[in-house]
Parts: structure tokens; sequence; C-alpha cells
């Protein structure tokens, strides 16, 4: 649907509905900016006293903590490392089934993609329980492979959902007319399915790369104490270091989110995501 | 009506290629499906039979390392675990509070992504556009981060508490509380919801909600009988998978909630970890996913419903 079409003059546009609307976006504002500047800014002072509203003073002494800290640079390698392991690996083993849900009618195919859902319904952190018995009979407890593993279950649903969406919706009238004018069947598939579908497999990586960046339950559960990301030392770091040392990081932790959603937040709002995860 | 119109958009879909092909495409789909089988499907079923008091084979070593293990006494397995957890004093609010937050965390978000998706589908322009804006904000925001932010902003020193001191009121601390775990739950739950839902709404064609306009319906009426009827499939999945989320989350109510009662989600992890009473946090697991998947009904039934009206069933 059109972006620019939706301006129909409906009668909410009123005075008394734009104050309403004016009041509601300031509240939004503090509740969902409030928290968030209110932690960065702890990252450059020096302390900060109650009730003031403003620090005692401004230092960029934590930032040199950090950068100086053999384990959390540790944590900070770890995630760059795994978390790209992870959406290659999704990719390979989702991608494929991604093209069949979309093109091909087969044998188990709503079962399939209900059982990926129902996949998603069981509680997280009680999964996580009983992944981590079956992982001490694997020998996979604290393991790279461990870890990699429980990232990679978050992913599936989005490397798979969304990208199926993104290939059904290319037109099968395109591939048909390229095949007519010529074309082999791979170079249909890269020039023209593939390459309209990539805005959705974009949108599916970024939302598996950040899914794994951020996953932390299953990663603390299985990784710990040998193996720890930068989400996992989160809950060591909120408990031990002094608050300053927490906002550093989360800064820290926060960018790969913000360069990674940039990047594909047109597509993100174009509804790729919403597409994906609705059973056809 | 529009429901015609999806057909047409996604009528590849509809109707995939010819049955000769579905060998490949049963094979092409497998990965995936064999790795949730085998690292979700093989783990529950084993700590089901855990829970019942299977406690050899792969649950073995677990059952050497916990406590309080409740072993089976005839070939189907013993109810005793599920007992000692419904007989737990704990249990009972803790499962309240679960339910509680879910339910009205829940509700209060998509209320709040239906405003503003039908703010902006009506209404539009740069007000709606900050909005919608601004609690897509959660998205860009770990977990971990949010939950920590959430607790400094509403602390006993946080700035509500600074800001209010000021113009002498003593604001309460919310941290602790389940108030705070409902305000951190919406925070991190909005974006899903948003997208969902104003995506939902984008899609129902101007021409309706114009004709209906002419045709002098209120905007309640508009809302009532166009907005949310079409927009309905993503809307439950709005609500389901907000719902299946909170049911299950552990770093908020960890994070901000008090020690007693909280949501089942940190005690599972507790009676895992510190407690070392592994068969009866599996057992708290399965009373949340049966809750969990009454709720995931709802997903299926509105999929296959919308599935029916277009015709691809």
């Amino acid at each position: 649907m059109a972006r620019e079409s939706n301006k129909l003059n409906l009668q909410a546009s009123s005075l008394i509905t734009r104050s309403f609307i004016l009041l509601f976006i300031i509240f939004m504002a503090i509740f969902i900016l409030g928290p968030l500047f209110w932690l960065a800014a702890r990252a450059f002072v020096t302390s900060w006293t109650f009730p003031n509203l403003l620090p005692d003073g401004l230092t960029l002494e934590w930032w040199r903590v950090i950068t100086g800290d053999e384990s959390l640079k540790k944590a900070i390698r770890n995630s760059l490392i795994i978390s790209p392991i992870v959406v290659l690996a999704a990719s390979v083993i989702c991608l494929p089934a991604a093209y069949a849900f979309a093109r091909y009618k087969f044998f188990g195919r709503k079962t399939f993609l209900i059982g990926m859902f129902a996949a998603n319904a069981f509680p997280k952190i009680g999964l996580f329980a009983a992944i981590a018995t079956l992982y001490y009979t694997l020998n996979l407890m604290g393991t790279v492979l461990g870890v990699i593993i429980i990232q990679l279950l978050g992913t599936i649903i989005f490397m798979t959902w969304i990208p199926a969406a993104a290939f059904a919706a290319v037109p099968q009238s395109l591939e048909d007319a390229a095949r007519d004018a010529g074309a082999s069947k791979f170079r249909v598939f890269r020039d023209i399915t593939l390459r309209l579908a990539m805005p959705g497999i974009l949108v599916g990586m970024v939302m598996s790369f950040l899914h794994a960046f951020d996953e932390a339950q299953g990663t603390y559960l299985v990784g710990v104490p040998t193996i720890y990301t930068m989400p996992t030392l989160m809950y060591a770091l909120v408990l031990n270091y002094p608050a300053q040392i927490a906002a550093v990081f989360s800064i820290l932790l926060t960018i790969p989110s913000i360069i990674l959603i940039g990047i594909a937040r047109k597509h993100i709002l174009g509804g790729q995501l919403a597409e994906g995860f609705q059973i056809k | 009506m529009s429901q015609s119109i999806e057909v047409t958009e996604t009528s590849d879909l509809a109707a995939p290629k010819a049955a000769r092909l579905s060998t490949l495409g049963f094979f092409m789909s497998l990965p995936p499906v064999l790795v949730l089988l085998g690292f979700i499907g093989v783990p529950i079923v084993l700590a089901f039979a855990f829970s019942l008091g299977h406690t050899s084979g792969p649950n073995e070593i677990i059952s050497l390392i916990g406590q309080e293990i409740y072993e089976k006494d005839s070939w189907w397995g013993t109810l005793d675990a599920y007992r000692a957890v419904f007989q737990d004093s704990r249990f009972g609010p803790d499962l309240r509070t679960t339910l509680a937050v879910t339910f009205i965390a829940t509700f209060l978000v998509v209320v709040m992504a239906l405003g503003m998706g039908i703010y902006q589908r009506i209404v539009g322009g740069k007000l709606a556009m900050v909005m919608i804006s601004l609690s897509l904000v959660p998205l860009f925001v770990p977990v971990v981060i949010a939950a920590f932010a959430i607790r400094t902003f509403y602390d006993g020193n946080g700035f509500l508490k600074s800001l209010l001191y000021h113009f002498g009121i003593d604001f309460p601390t919310i941290t602790m509380t389940t108030n705070a775990i409902t305000i951190g739950t919406i925070w991190t739950s909005l974006p899903f919801a948003i997208l969902m839902v104003s995506s939902g709404l984008q899609s129902i064609p101007d021409a309706l909600i114009e004709t209906a306009q002419d045709a002098g319906a209120s905007f309640l009426r508009i809302v009532r009988t166009i907005m949310i009827p079409l927009a309905f499939v993503p809307i439950v999945i709005a609500i389901t998978f907000t719902a299946i989320g909170i049911m299950g989350s552990f770093t908020v109510p960890y994070f901000l909630g008090a020690n007693q009662p909280t949501m089942l989600g940190v005690e599972i992890a507790l009676f895992f970890g510190p407690y070392n009473r592994p068969q009866l946090s599996v057992v708290m697991a399965f009373v949340i996913f049966i809750a969990a998947s009454l709720v995931a009904v709802l997903y299926v039934w509105a999929n296959v419903r919308s599935a029916k009206q277009s015709g691809r069933i």
C-alpha cells in the first residue's frame, strides 16, 4: 500500500485530539527514552547523588576501565565471533527451507510450519533447563558449539518465516517470463527470485543476528562459566560492578543493533517482518 | 474484500508448483525442522518424562545432580513432582502473578498498538510518525539493558523520585514490585505488537475507509466494522506472540520484580540453578507451556480462519 496515501480526512484532527496526542507523545518519550538516557548518562559521570538532577562530575574514566579489562574484552570478542556464525548457520539451514515453504507443496508442509510456531510456545527458560539436561548427556555443556546451537534455535523462526514470505511474494509470472526468454533456471533464481526476495532475507538475517547477539538466558545456562558473551557478562556486571561500568557496557552492546536496524529499517517498517508471521 | 486482494497478491503461495516437485520441497524443508526436533522436541519429551519421574537413561545425570527427585512408582511414572509443586506455598502466588502480568501487559500493549496504528492509518502525518518511531526504540535495545535501565529509572534514587523530590512529592519506589514487571514488560513488548498491528492496518485499502466515511459512518464504527476485522490476523498474532513471550520471560521479572511472589520464569531458573531442584523446575515449565498452548490455539485458529475465508484451504 502506498505510504503517501495515509492522510484521510476524518474528524479526528480537531484541536482537542491533537493536544491529547501531543500529551501522549510526551508521555511515550519519557516512558520509552527516559530510562535509556538516565542509564546512558551514567557512562560519563563520576558519581550521582540523590536527589540531584545533575551528576557530581563528568569523566571518561569508566571507558578506560572497560578497554583495560581482559574479561570484558574477551566477552566482546566472543559475541562478535559467535553471532555471525549463528547467522551463517541459520541461513544455510533455513533459506532452502524458506524457498521450499514458499514454492512447493509437500507432505507435512502445514505441520512443519505450525510445529515451528509450537516450538516457540514453550517457555524459553524452561526449554533451556530441558536442553541443559540433554547437553550434559551430549557433553555440550560449556562448549562453543553448545552456545551456537542454543542461539541458533531462536533464529530459525525468523530465518524461515520471513524469507519464506519474501520468496512467496515474488510473482511466478516474472520467473516464467524470464524462462521463456531463455534464461537458465539458475539465472532466473539468482537474478529474479533471489533479488526480489533480498529485502525479506535481509530482515530475517538482521533479526537473527540481533536475537543471537542479545540472547542471554540460554547462553548463560550452558556457557557460563567457560564462555561469557556480552549479554551474559551484563548479569555479572549489574551485580558486581558500579552502575557506571554497566552503563558503558550497555552503550557498547546497543551499537550493533542501532547500526543493523538502521540498515534494514525501511524493510522492517515496510512489513517484511509482519508478513513473515502469517501462516499461509 | 481485502481477503480477495490478498489472494491475488500471494496466489503463487496459494497454488504452489505441481505435486511432482513435492519430494524435493520436503527434503529442502527438513533441516530446520530436524534441528528444532532434535534440540527442542527431544529435550521437551525427555523433560516431560523426567517430570513424571523417569530418572534413568538420558535423565540419569541430572537426577544424580539434583535434589528432591521424585522417582516413578508405576510404569507410566508418578505425579509426585507435580503434587510437590502445587503444594508449595510459593507456587500459587507465582502463578497468579505470571497470569496477571501476562494478561494486563498484553492487554495494554495491544490497546496501545491499536491506538497508535489506527491514528497513523487514519490521520497520519508527522505526529503519528514520531509516535510510531518512539515506540519502536525498544527494538534496538537488548532486554538485559532495557531491564537494567528501567530499574535505575524507577529506583529508590531514580529519575522520577529525584524529580518529584524537588516538588516535595515522595514518589513511591516501584522497583521490586509486580507493577515494575508490568512496566518493563510493556516497554519490551511494544515494538513487535506495533509492527504487526500497524502493517495489518496499512494493508487495508483506502477506498474501503473512504467509502464508509462518505456513507456517513462514524469513526468508531469504521474502526469496529472495517479496520479491526480486516486486520484481524495480524492483531491476533500480536496478541499471541506478546502473551507467550511475557509468560516465559525471565530477565525483566528477574531485574524488576520482588523476590516473592515473582513470575514463574524466574522461579524456573532459581529452582534449576541455585535451589538445585531440576525436576520441580521442569514441572513449572510444563505449567507455563500448557497456559501458552491455550494462547497458541488462538493463533492457529485465526490463521486457519483467514485461510478458509480466502479459499486457500
